[in-house]
């Protein structure tokens, strides 16, 4: 249904049937060049705020997982135990404090409030799935590396991490696809045109051109969706034994 | 042995280190990102902090003022409330229902996966709001469908407020796929010599269902029903998208983080808009608990 009724383009044909007679990318290009700034130029923006926050999350998730599945140290256990209380936190509990103290550093209006956070393990989901995976590898890894000299760094790289692609897959696809759909935050943290994701540039579009150019409003709301299309199709098995075995949301 | 005892003193030091090294960003974002802000978040609770001057104590004021003198909080609960009440059980009603279906005929199982698991992925974004904005629209795909098929001139269903926040049950409703893949998961689970049993004693496919499959499938069932009503009362994007950030008509979608989001970031109000999300962290709490609880009486787990 989405897709049969994103494809008329040519308005005139707006109630005919589903599937166009005369398909044009006409409202490609009227919508592309719908906003002040292109299109093209929100599209880079999702493209770089996702990006990051794959690296930031991949990243700051596994060295926290590898911390409290591997490492002994003091306090191990108690920090566990709050990794896990986050877990269970609504984001509406920091959202405002949160948003004053990136105020003050004078961040908002940029892609800063919404990416570096993601380099300080914010998502404990992740951190959380990584433990689960983690803990299946086994331990007689790391103590024959530890024989070999390794230290803790030489054993999470060459060890943990190549062994657990298939978790990392599966957090940085998640990372991307939630990212790229987000809407709060950057509504939040974003403010001019030519800083806005493409989603934001799409609710813009909306209420700029509203009733009167659906052809190019959807070839709009396509555009954005596609990305994420496009990563389902290429990692969908993962994607379903995501969901199915941890029960992630949506 | 003190060498030996030195040595593993030291091991123990050095992996105290490592430990740190390795926890030092999730620790800077426990500290930074959620315990400082969870305590400011509760201080500025009881200020009428506006951005501009500093806090200025209120006691519990924010609260009371919610509780007795606030309409549109009472109204963005209603709203919400329905929309949870509504959305979640039908959107479980139907996971399951498609679950149980694919469970039976393989054939094509992926695909039909697949295409009721895309809904669920991209439902968040702008696009779908935008697409449901134009279905339901008054000269939308609905009424012209309906204008082709019966003749009906249908109203504009998202600009009447008797019938727009229905709308948006539907759109949450139709996104029943990630609930739909952990129900197949658990169907998985179900061994099949039970139904054989049970066939063997005469048992048909509905009373099957009934007597094995629902009991079974209870843990499964409360995974998603606790998952999906956390994130029902979250639910922001397709209201602020198809009601343009206002929650209209007349408040009719205003959903609780609408709301919130009005409070803190229009009107500026961050102390008021403080005590709102500790109120929404309140009643999420409690439906959790509650589920929980009431869990003992209806979830099976064979042990």
């Amino acid at each position: 249904m989405v897709a049969s009724s994103l494809r008329p383009d040519s308005e005139i044909f707006h109630s005919t049937s589903l599937i166009p007679q005369a398909p044009t990318f006409d409202a490609y290009r009227r919508g592309w060049n719908g906003l002040s700034v292109g299109f093209s130029q929100l599209f880079l923006n999702s493209l770089l705020i996702s990006m990051l926050v794959v690296i930031g999350n991949v990243m700051s998730c596994a060295m926290a997982a590898y911390a409290f599945t591997r490492l002994r140290f003091r306090g191990r256990g108690f920090w566990f135990a709050m990794m896990l209380g986050t877990l269970m936190l609504p984001q509406h509990a920091v959202l405002i404090p949160q948003y004053i103290m990136f105020l003050k550093l004078g961040w908002v209006n940029t892609i800063l409030p919404l990416t570096i956070p993601k380099f300080l393990a914010v998502d404990a989901f992740f951190v959380f799935l990584m433990v689960q995976f983690f803990r299946g590898i086994p331990r007689e890894l790391d103590e024959a590396a530890v024989m070999d000299g390794c230290g803790p760094l030489r054993i999470f790289l060459k060890v943990i991490l190549p062994l657990s692609t298939p978790v990392l897959a599966t957090a940085a696809v998640f990372s991307f696809i939630w990212t790229w759909d987000d809407f709060f935050a950057p509504l939040i943290y974003l403010n001019d045109i030519e800083k806005y994701t493409a989603q934001l540039g799409l609710r813009t579009f909306v209420d700029s051109a509203g009733q009167s150019d659906w052809g190019a409003l959807f070839a709009m709301s396509t555009l954005t969706v596609l990305p994420i299309f496009i990563l389902f199709l290429m990692f969908q098995r993962l994607l379903i034994e995501g969901i199915a075995t941890t029960g992630m949301k949506r | 042995m003190p060498n030996a005892a030195a040595a593993s003193a030291r091991a123990v030091q050095r992996d105290d280190l490592a430990g740190y090294g390795f926890l030092l960003p999730w620790l800077l974002g426990f500290l930074l990102l959620t315990l400082g802000p969870v305590a400011a978040s509760f201080y500025l609770s009881l200020t009428d902090y506006s951005g501009l001057s500093a806090p200025n104590w209120v006691g519990i004021e924010n609260y009371t003022r919610i509780a007795t003198d606030d309409p549109r909080f009472v109204t963005a609960l209603t709203v919400t409330f329905t929309f949870v009440l509504l959305s979640v059980p039908l959107k479980l009603i139907f996971a399951l229902g498609v679950a149980v279906a694919l469970n039976k005929g393989l054939t094509g199982l992926s695909f039909f996966r697949a295409v009721f698991y895309l809904p669920s992925l991209i439902g968040g974004s702008v696009a779908i709001a935008v697409l449901w904005r134009q279905v339901f629209a008054g000269d939308g795909l609905l009424n012209q469908a309906l204008h082709a098929l019966f003749g009906y001139e249908g109203p504009s269903w998202i600009a009447n407020p008797s019938t727009s926040l229905y709308t948006l049950v539907l759109l949450a409703v139709w996104q029943f796929g990630s609930s739909m893949i952990i129900f197949l998961a658990g169907l998985r689970q179900i061994p099949q010599d039970i139904y054989e049993a049970a066939s063997i004693d005469g048992a048909q496919p509905v009373r099957q269902f009934f007597k094995i499959t629902l009991p079974l499938l209870t843990p499964v069932i409360f995974f998603n029903a606790v998952i999906q009503t956390i994130d029902a009362f979250k639910a922001f994007t397709s209201a602020f998208v198809i009601s343009d950030g206002t929650g209209g008509p007349i408040d009719s979608t205003l959903f609780y983080t609408l709301y919130l989001y009005q409070e803190a970031f229009t009107n500026f109000r961050f102390g008021y808009a403080s005590a709102l999300a500790w109120i929404l962290v309140l009643i999420i709490a409690a439906f959790t608990a509650l589920s929980f609880l009431s869990a003992r009486y209806w979830v099976h787990y064979d042990d």
